[in-house]
Order: C-alpha cells, then structure tokens, then sequence
C-alpha cells in the first residue's frame, strides 16, 4: 500500500518523539566502572520520596528518585548511581525487580561534591515495609554453601 | 578381510598425510585423543565461580606497594591527589577492557575457569570480552604476536599449580591499582603467574609483574579467589558499553539502543 508524504513524515515525528520522551525519560546512565570519588564519603543524607526508574544495567545500576532532603523542601529528581554490575547485584539478594516506579522509600547516599543532585547509593528503606536493601561487595568475600 | 586390511592400511596412510599436512601449514589444534581428555580428569578441580576477595585486594595495595619508578610515581601521586580533591580520572570510562594485568589486580567481578586438551580459558564477568586464552600444550609464545589486551599466553602445570607466562600485551593497557589511579604499561610487559588452590575453596594468583618502563623492579603480589557454587553466582553477560544507550524504537518501531550523551563516564544529575 502506497502511503502519501504526509503520512510518513507525521509517522516519523511520532516515532521520533516517542524515541525522545524514552530518552529523557530513562536519564543518563553510568558508564564503565570509575571512581566514586566524585561523591562526599564524608557527608551521608537521607533523600526521601518516590523511585522514579531503577535501570538494571551494566556496568552499574542506576536509580531515579524524587524527593526532598529536608523536611518542606521543593522535591527534586535525584540520580544515584550504584556501586556495581547487576551480575554482583544478584549475588547480594536484589534482582531488576527489587525496586519499581511509584515505590516510597528513603535512600541513604553519598551526595556528589559539587552540590548538583546525584549521589552514591549507600542503603535504602522500603516505607511500606521497612525492608532495607543493602550493598556490601565484601559479603561476597566467603564461600556459601551451594543452594 | 582383504577388504577390510585395505580400507585400515588406505585410513592410515589419508591419516598421516593429513597429520603431515597439518604440521606444513603450521596446524597447532590438533584433535584432542580420548587419553588427552581423560587427562583432564586428574587436574584439580577449579569448576564454579571464583569471586575476588575485595578487601584482600585492598589491604595488598598497601602491603605490597607497587615499585613505581620515578616518573610513574610522579603521575601515580597526582592522580591520587585528584581523586581526594573529588576529580577522578576514570581509567576504564571508554569501556575497553581493563585487560592485563589489571584484570586480575583490581577487577569486583567474578570469572570461570574452563579446561579443555591444551588450554586453560579464563572467561570474566564485565567488559563484553572478558576472556584469557592460556595455551598449556606445550607451545611456546607466538613469533611476533599481534599485541593485545590479555596478551599471548602460555602454561603449564607444576604439579597442581598452573605457571603462566604471559607477553605481547597493549603498551596502552594499563597497571592499575584502583579504577582511577594507574598507568599504561608503555611496553615490553612480561607476567608470571602462578595459580592454586591455597585451600578447599580458595584459589591464589601469585603475580610477578615486569614492567621495565613504568616500575623500578619487578612488582610480585597475590590476589586471592573464592569458590562459589550457589545459583546466584553463576556468571552473566556484562557489556559495559550497555550503560552508555537506553531503550528506544525507530522509525519502524523496532527496538534499538539509543547513545545516551555522557559526561566523563558518569551519571549526569538532571
């Protein structure tokens, strides 16, 4: 079937838009593994509110949340990066699963040094549940009975 | 019978012409024998997941400082200096791999350890590409080997300890001691390992590093191994590239990857 110009040039607008709202939508993402030295270790702050994206890829997972670090403050959307690879993410008990859009939680991180909103992921509280999620590579440093 | 002789003497005379023209045109896979995979059988058993033991990693780069010579150390100090003022350089952002022997010095990430008749395969969790090829069929090194990331490498086993001997590696790959502090090897990079179980479920790489134009002397460290058996240890695909896109369509509405614009190898805050 033969389409006329209009046809497609409204299609590929669509799509185009499509492909942009996707992209903003899923953030930028981290790359290979680097130092987290960019982020404070000497200051620690609690970011509470609303998981926005939990992206489940490698090298490191990325999480999106919007929320307040102090009490009546405008919400704001946070990137925190997590320390490592799905791959070590599995091994301590999470999976793409453990977080979904729309989840309360309080996420206690290391903020970047130069005030922007990001930060590195350090643990995170479920309000619903209290169920926290951790990462400690070190665990891993034991060998486990095969399960 | 006749028959038969004949077709075993005419079997064996297509065989040795196939074996001699396997050896004139330098063929050096030969087909393993049921005797070389049984041989298989009596090396010690490295099956399973051998996740690195962080803090030992840790502890080690103060317990056996690396032997900088000067002018490493001159860049070895800024770039540390940089990382406590908050402005580290990543040495991995472009996602090519952390190769050897940074690999095996600093990597967070698990790997398996495959044997097969005259090889010992190394496969690595992160990278894309992660993998050692280390021949153990009696080879020697390769003439003028193609540089590259996990060089040429050649074992052989001392009892129960695998010795490798690995060249030809990048000069551009680096000898790192963390993700943001070290230096590429700038050439002639020789390693000498040698790898064994120290105990029932842990396994010791004993390094010697040389390095002649970034260290002093040659660098000798152990990094350690632990055995893992359980399911949620089994290694997954780790594309590192694969952080850098996001999901999107095209004009087709086919799935692709989308370039995400990165700012020196870390999330942007929006």
């Amino acid at each position: 079937m033969r389409r006329n110009k209009s046809f497609w040039v409204l299609f590929f607008k669509k799509e185009l838009l499509f492909s942009l709202v996707a992209l903003a939508a899923a953030g930028p993402r981290a790359q290979a593994h680097h130092s987290f030295a960019m982020y404070d270790p000497s200051v620690t702050i609690h970011l509470d509110g609303t998981v926005k994206e939990f992206q489940w890829t490698n090298p490191h997972a990325l999480l999106w949340v919007v929320g307040v670090t102090s009490p009546g403050a405008d919400p704001a959307l946070w990137t925190i990066e997590l320390p490592t690879s799905p791959g070590n993410l599995s091994r301590l008990g999470w999976t793409k699963h453990s977080l979904s859009p729309g989840d309360r939680v309080v996420v206690e991180l290391n903020p970047l040094r130069d005030g922007q909103h990001g930060g590195s992921f350090r643990k995170m509280t479920f309000v619903a549940t209290g169920q926290v999620l951790l990462v400690n590579l070190r665990d891993q440093s034991k060998t486990e009975a095969a399960k | 019978m006749k028959f038969f002789r004949g077709r075993r003497v005419l079997t064996a005379s297509v065989l040795c012409v196939c074996a001699l023209g396997q050896a004139l045109a330098g063929t050096i896979d030969p087909r393993p024998t049921p005797a070389d995979w049984a041989a298989l059988a009596k090396l010690p058993d490295w099956s399973g997941t051998w996740v690195p033991n962080i803090t030992d990693q840790s502890r080690r780069i103060k317990a056996d400082p690396t032997p900088w010579n000067a002018a490493a150390a001159r860049q070895i100090k800024a770039m540390e200096a940089e990382e406590d003022a908050g402005r580290p350089r990543g040495l991995f952002v472009n996602c090519l791999p952390e190769g050897m022997p940074s690999w095996m010095l600093i990597s967070h990430n698990a790997l398996e350890i495959l044997f097969s008749p005259g090889r010992v395969t190394l496969l690595g969790e992160s990278d894309g590409n992660r993998l050692r090829r280390i021949y153990t069929d009696g080879r020697g090194h390769a003439a003028d080997p193609d540089p590259s990331f996990h060089g040429d490498s050649i074992g052989h086993w001392e009892g129960t300890t695998l010795v490798v001997d690995t060249v030809g590696v990048l000069p551009q790959s680096f000898i790192a001691v963390s993700e943001s502090v070290g230096v590429p090897n700038n050439g002639d990079l020789h390693v000498i390992e040698h790898l064994y179980l120290a105990g029932p479920d842990t396994l010791h790489d004993d390094l010697e590093i040389i390095a002649p134009h970034v260290l002093s002397r040659p660098w000798k460290t152990t990094r350690i191994y632990y055995r893992q058996r359980a399911k949620k240890y089994e290694i997954l695909e780790g594309v590192c590239l694969q952080g850098s896109f996001t999901d999107g369509k095209d004009k087709d509405g086919n799935a692709i990857f989308v370039p995400v614009p990165q700012i020196d190898g870390n999330p942007k805050p929006q």
